[in-house]
């Protein structure tokens, strides 16, 4: 049987190791924004440094004064991310107030229905949804790729999983004086579920700016792209040898991603962990 | 009297059932158009030959029997299943070593900075780091050689060759992801209760005895639902292939994404692709109903 002091001894040992295992995580995040600073003409250059020898911003600028339309494809990410992230939040509320909330024949069905949606990859989506974008001018503008993601399967389920979980008596009292449900779901419902439209919020948002394979299905032309696919162009585009312009574009392109999850790290992981367990 | 009642509380089932189909009414029609109908479009079109201009026609299962019978797309399939279990274990276990880890008391600064540092790559897009790792895996001028050649042993062509390119992908997805895992198996961890640890541990059981005894047990709900989940997601595997190696050397790394991308976009066999499409999903289909099935028969154990 293990003894107080050497359990002690144990767990700091543990603590140790994945304090190492944890610099070699950031190594490869180190290195993106070390090289960002970097001279271009010694981008390349042995070995490789994993803080910024220096801080001036000419690689930022020769990014944004490039040929490639950096600010365009940026606004473009943050009109497909903030579009997805409202459509979603209100999409999927409402959605889950009547699945948690209202009684109504086929609920349950319907429910199971939606369900199933986390299940079809955009793989088999994307065929029909790019031939019908074509024909309606929808390809090649980011509004298409915001219009596939207004609505999703989990949203349902991650806000409907947090309604049930919260006592509704408030709300039936609200019926028995006559509020109407439209009424009910603002004035009660709604405030009750901050913490799980955060933590959808910030996850949609996240998994919005990331989409890659929709996005290059969808968006051909630089000025419709969106940040993860314009990354592999701008590598050929500015250079094969201007990496250190490459990284300047990247540590821009993750920024909002970053300062979101280190403004709101707790919710984020309790927003993840939230869906593991209930599930 | 009792008519006046019933007819009232008959409205009100009514109002309510009215206005259930009216909140689900905006999510559920943009899931009929995004997802259902492609999905059902997808399958009719894997029976097909589509040409918009000069007309398409039935072909029956010719897609799928040349899907499964190429020599090309059953590399391609294999790599992706290849990929898969990979993929899979090395997140599940990796994860759950890091979760065992750090259940544990950990001053709340240390913590946060554990939580920074493991679970940054799993926010960041795939796009983004593969184009980070393509220079540490770079052959003469890559990070990682460079520390390789330092060491006096002779540089490893982790992407350029047929043996190793495979691998070098699926380290850096369980670089990538294996820190999602691990949050989700904590909250799993902190769910086990205490008394039945404690039980275990005044019979004398050592860690790794309570761990598969008692704690796997417990937590095997939430173990089922990250297999599934991790599945899921290393079957689409695209953007990490397409960054790193292009599908090469060769076809060695293709996978079926990046091939029903190809197949419908660039040689336009759009019957063909959705075939593939189709495929992928039964394979999803079929992973999730086994995990269930499992679960259901070990949970209950």
């Amino acid at each position: 049987m293990e003894t107080k002091a050497s359990q002690r001894w144990l767990d700091w040992a543990i603590i140790a190791v994945m304090a190492v295992i944890g610099f070699f995580m950031l190594l490869p995040f180190a290195w993106l924004f070390s090289m960002s600073f970097r001279t271009v003409k010694d981008a390349y250059q042995m070995p490789p440094s994993f803080f910024p020898p220096r801080l001036d911003f000419d690689n930022y600028r020769a990014v944004l004064n490039s040929s490639v339309p950096f600010l365009r494809i940026y606004a473009n990410s943050v009109e497909v991310a903030v579009i997805v992230t409202i459509g979603q939040l209100v999409t999927c509320t409402l959605a889950a107030f009547a699945f948690a909330r209202l009684n109504f024949p086929g609920r349950d069905t319907l429910f199971f229905v939606m369900l199933a949606g986390l299940l079809f990859p955009a793989q088999v989506t994307i065929i029909p949804i790019y031939l019908g974008f074509a024909r309606i001018g929808l390809l090649n503008r980011p509004i298409g790729l915001a219009l596939m993601y207004l609505t999703s399967s989990f949203g349902v389920f991650l806000v409907r999983q947090f309604m049930r979980s919260q006592p509704k008596a408030l709300e039936e009292a609200a019926l028995m004086d006559g509020a109407g449900y439209l009424k009910i779901f603002f004035r009660i419902s709604l405030p009750q579920l901050r913490p799980a439209l955060a933590a959808l919020g910030i996850i949609t948002f996240t998994q919005t700016w990331n989409y890659y394979f929709q996005a290059r299905v969808l968006l051909e032309p630089q000025d419709s792209m969106t940040l993860p696919i314009a990354m592999d162009l701008l590598r050929g585009y500015l250079g094969s040898g201007n990496l250190a312009l490459v990284m300047a574009a990247m540590s821009m392109s993750v920024l909002p991603v970053v300062l979101l999850f280190l403004l709101a790290q707790k919710m984020v992981i309790e927003g993840v962990a939230m869906t593991g367990i209930k599930n | 009297m009792q008519v006046a009642v019933m007819r009232q509380a008959s409205d009100l089932q009514r109002a309510q059932a009215l206005n259930g189909y009216l909140f689900l009414l905006p999510s559920f029609a943009l899931y009929l158009a995004f997802v259902l109908a492609p999905v059902v479009v997808t399958c009719i079109l894997s029976f097909a030959y589509f040409d918009p201009m000069l007309g398409s026609r039935w072909v029956g299962l010719d897609n799928y029997i040349r899907f499964f019978t190429d020599d090309r797309s059953q590399q391609i399939f294999w790599n992706t299943l290849r990929f898969t279990i990979f993929a899979v274990t090395g997140n599940i276990c990796v994860g759950m070593l890091f979760a065992l880890a750090l259940d544990r008391k950990i001053p709340a600064i240390l913590l946060y900075l554990f939580r920074l540092a493991f679970f940054l790559p799993v926010i960041i897009a795939a796009a983004f780091v593969s184009i980070v790792w393509s220079y540490f895996y770079g052959d003469d001028l890559g990070v990682i050689n460079y520390y390789v050649i330092r060491l006096g042993l002779s540089p490893v062509h982790w992407l350029t060759s047929s043996r190793y390119a495979m691998m070098s992908i699926v380290i850096m997805d369980v670089w990538k992801n294996a820190g999602f895992f691990m949050i989700i198996f904590i909250a799993a961890l902190q769910g086990v209760p205490k008394t039945l640890i404690e039980a275990a541990v005044m019979d004398g059981a050592s860690y790794w005895r309570r761990f598969f005894r008692i704690v796997l047990p417990w937590i095997s709900p939430v173990v089922f639902f990250a297999i599934v989940y991790a599945s899921i997601g290393a079957l689409q595997v695209f953007e990490s292939v397409v960054i790193l190696t292009r599908g090469g050397p060769g076809d060695a790394t293709r996978s079926m994404s990046i091939y029903i991308v190809e197949s419908a976009f660039d040689s336009f066999e759009i019957g063909y692709a959705a075939s593939i499409a189709v495929v992928m999903t039964i394979v999803i289909l079929a992973i999730t109903t086994v995990q269930f099935l499992a679960s259901r028969a070990w949970v209950r154990h």
